[in-house]
């Protein structure tokens, strides 16, 4: 009997086994591709970054092994660390990023006069490439630019300031003109989170007499944690390391190093002072700077989710 | 008859395919090269000195590969980086190239024979020194003047025919000029320029020769007394001094200061003596009889080089080492610097050729050209092509920084010697 068992259990196994086998042939080709590009085109390149940050290199001439010396030479430049602080103040701005898009999303969400209007348009700005948004700016925002004229004409001259020229409003400009260029998405990200929220619940809300705020940041906002868990690693990311046609575009990291932040100083040092090395090493501390912010807004996001089951 | 005709069509049918084989075999004789350039004399010049090439080379098509002058370096860089790119590459000579040499391919010899006829070559060898590698040739003469707009002058009172010779004489015109709502010295350019321009025509007043040689050896420190009377010199045009128009140091100014001169809204511009922006684009603008052209004032009397000319070779072309086609590109760089692209140059663009054999009567005529070629008649080092990249970056947001009052210039300083530090060039 138990020999029966046995062989009829193991028969099951084999069965089992036999069923597997497709399944986990097409897991592995499922996984692999992703895994191999991971590796080639992020894993491999960091590395290999790692690996330069240790040399010394000089154009094209054969590097030499400099162990921690750009690292030393990094922390004594004092533009890299500008650089940071900037990266930091502009990190500063992360609220604004995440709570205007929301706003517009449920403006045109809950049908607010003129929804149809910035439904056709909210994307439209995302579309443009980044670079010619960074030249579209700088026409707009130069002393005599149409800005500066129109706030003129409306009688507000005093803010009509040089908006690319000052030491604070330089960083402010580059940051609104990034937000501009980006919000779009995230209204996208925001409507397709909205979708999926019941309307019997916004019913429920407005028959209890919320009115759009106590809506916003009592009901959609807790009911979206996720989608906007997801827009901040987003938007964290962007703003540390796709900035870079924006900043190319309108201020080169000036005025001085007003506008510098470190993926911009990793091309200057890289491909204008063509010191690959210390450009290696500015990438590195980069790459760990936006590490450690997006873990921890990751790992805030996972606490809240955990939070709210 | 039918033998003979039978034997034409032969003739015929073989001499059609033999045109067909040629054909391709024709086509591959001519060598087409890629010039990586920024225009200097402007678009109309290089389409003629192309064509004049391609007319004296028919073995060898130029295709032309034009980035503006301010974005260069960050299409350069990637070039140098990934050892690939263009046939030729335009450089800014002295320093800026010696900085890149490893991207260009030592002149040989017969190409260096094209340089006996210009009347200097040193800045595209290395450390200024003709007797050490030479990894370009350049075609005309570079430095610095001020630009004044006659009619502005006069508005304010001021005697056009005898501009500012003075820093003393300069605060005076100014307060002239910003009186009658204009601005007196337009000033700004995208990129490092306006500080790079400024830096010789300040430094003449506190440095000689030798200093100027230490310079380029990385030898005399920042901190040194003269260079931070240079910087504290500098910083004073828009602080202490106001010279210049409030937006200057944006790097991304616009409208730039060439632009505010042209308009006729300033008194005084200070930028080159050739290429885009020159006398001729000016005199184009105001009417040419407006436009004067005077050195810079002069801040310290009895400095020896304070009457000098800061002149340069304008830029030179060299061949980059991963070329394919280095024997055709060669003749591309022989022929910039011949006889025939002089005459252009000065004919076409307006600019100061360095060759010898040029044609005296091919530049056109007008009294600002006519003030430069006796102001150019006293040169000497232009120092801002002795800065590393590192420094002329420094030096640039350092100047913004100070004129907007972020930082003093005891920390300008400080981040100068921290980019001579930084400098590789100068390391050696």
């Amino acid at each position: 009997m138990t020999q029966i068992h046995q062989s009829s259990s193991s028969g099951l196994t084999r069965a089992k086994k036999r069923r597997m086998r497709p399944e986990l042939i097409l897991g592995i080709a499922l996984v692999v591709p992703g895994i191999a590009l991971a590796v080639v085109f992020k894993l491999v390149p960091l590395v290999r970054a790692f690996i330069l940050s240790l040399y010394h290199t000089r154009g094209f001439e054969e590097p030499k092994f400099a162990f921690l010396a750009n690292y030393a030479s990094m922390f004594k430049d004092p533009v890299f660390v500008t650089s940071f602080k900037n990266a930091a103040l502009v990190f500063v701005t992360l609220p604004v990023w995440i709570f205007l898009p929301l706003v517009l999303a449920l403006l045109i969400f809950q049908r607010s006069p003129g929804w149809k209007l910035f439904r056709a348009v909210y994307f439209l700005p995302y579309m443009i490439a980044p670079i010619v948004v960074g030249i579209m700016f700088r026409q707009i925002l130069a002393p005599d630019g149409p800005l500066n004229a129109f706030l003129i004409f409306i009688g507000l001259a005093p803010l009509a300031i040089e908006w690319l020229n000052g030491a604070t409003s330089a960083l402010f400009s580059l940051t609104a003109v990034a937000l501009w260029s980006f919000f779009g998405l995230g209204v996208l990200t925001y409507l397709s989170g909205l979708s999926t929220v019941p309307d019997e619940v916004i019913e429920a809300a407005r028959l209890d007499g919320a009115g759009f705020w106590r809506l916003l940041i009592e009901i959609v906002t807790p009911l979206l944690k996720p989608v906007i868990g997801y827009w901040t690693v987003l938007c964290t990311s962007s703003m540390l390391i796709w900035m870079f046609p924006l900043i190319y575009a309108l201020t080169r990291g000036g005025p001085g190093s007003a506008t510098m932040l470190p993926e911009y100083l990793v091309f200057t040092t890289t491909f204008e002072f063509l010191n690959r090395g210390k450009g290696a090493a500015i990438g590195m501390a980069l790459f760990v700077f936006a590490a450690i912010v997006s873990a921890f807004v990751v790992r805030r996001m996972y606490a809240e989710g955990k939070a709210s089951k | 008859m039918r033998v003979v005709l039978k034997a034409g069509w032969r003739i015929a049918a073989g001499a059609v395919a033999l045109a067909a084989m040629m054909g391709p075999a024709l086509a591959q004789d001519v060598t087409t090269i890629r010039v990586l350039n920024w225009q200097p004399g402007g678009p109309d010049y290089w389409t003629q000195l192309v064509a004049a090439f391609e007319k004296a080379n028919p073995d060898v098509k130029v295709e032309l590969e034009t980035v503006p002058f301010d974005r260069y370096p960050s299409v350069q860089g990637p070039y140098i980086a990934t050892k690939s790119g263009p046939d030729v590459m335009e450089n800014n000579a002295g320093l800026e190239l010696f900085d890149r040499r490893s991207a260009y391919v030592q002149l040989p010899e017969d190409v260096l024979a094209a340089a006996g006829d210009l009347i200097t070559y040193s800045g595209g060898c290395l450390n200024y020194d003709t007797t050490q590698p030479c990894y370009g040739l350049p075609f005309g003469y570079q430095g610095n003047v001020m630009y004044y707009n006659k009619t502005v002058l006069t508005e304010a009172g001021l005697d056009a025919a005898n501009p500012p010779k003075t820093w003393d004489e300069m605060d005076a015109a100014c307060t002239a000029v910003k009186a009658i709502g204009k601005t007196c010295l337009a000033h700004g350019m995208t990129g490092v320029f306006p500080a790079y321009w400024n830096f010789p025509e300040v430094a003449r007043n506190f440095l000689t020769e030798d200093d100027m040689r230490a310079i380029m050896a990385g030898k005399l420190p920042w901190t040194d007394p003269k260079m931070v009377s240079i910087l504290e010199a500098m910083a004073s045009i828009g602080t202490t001094r106001g010279w210049i128009n409030s937006s200057s140091p944006s790097i991304s100014m616009l409208p730039d200061g060439a632009d505010i001169f042209q308009s006729g809204n300033a008194a005084f511009a200070s930028t080159i003596i050739a290429d885009a922006v020159n006398w001729a684009a000016f005199g184009a603008a105001l009417g040419d009889e407006n436009v004067g052209a005077m050195s810079w004032p002069v801040l310290v009397a009895d400095a020896p080089l304070a009457h000098s000319f800061s002149g340069t070779e304008s830029s030179v072309f060299g061949v980059t080492p991963w070329s394919t086609k280095q024997e055709a590109a060669f003749k591309f760089v022989k022929f910039v610097a011949g006889v025939e692209n002089a005459n252009l140059l000065a004919s076409v663009a307006g600019g100061i050729s360095l060759n010898k054999n040029v044609d005296p009567n091919a530049l056109p005529k007008s009294q600002a050209l006519a003030q430069i070629q006796e102001i150019i008649k006293t040169p000497t080092l232009h120092v801002g092509v002795l800065l590393s990249g590192q420094e002329a970056d420094a030096l640039a947001r350092g100047w913004q920084e100070v004129t907007l009052g972020t930082i003093t210039v005891a920390d300008w300083t400080a981040q100068m010697q921290t980019a001579l530090e930084e400098s590789p060039s100068k390391a050696q």
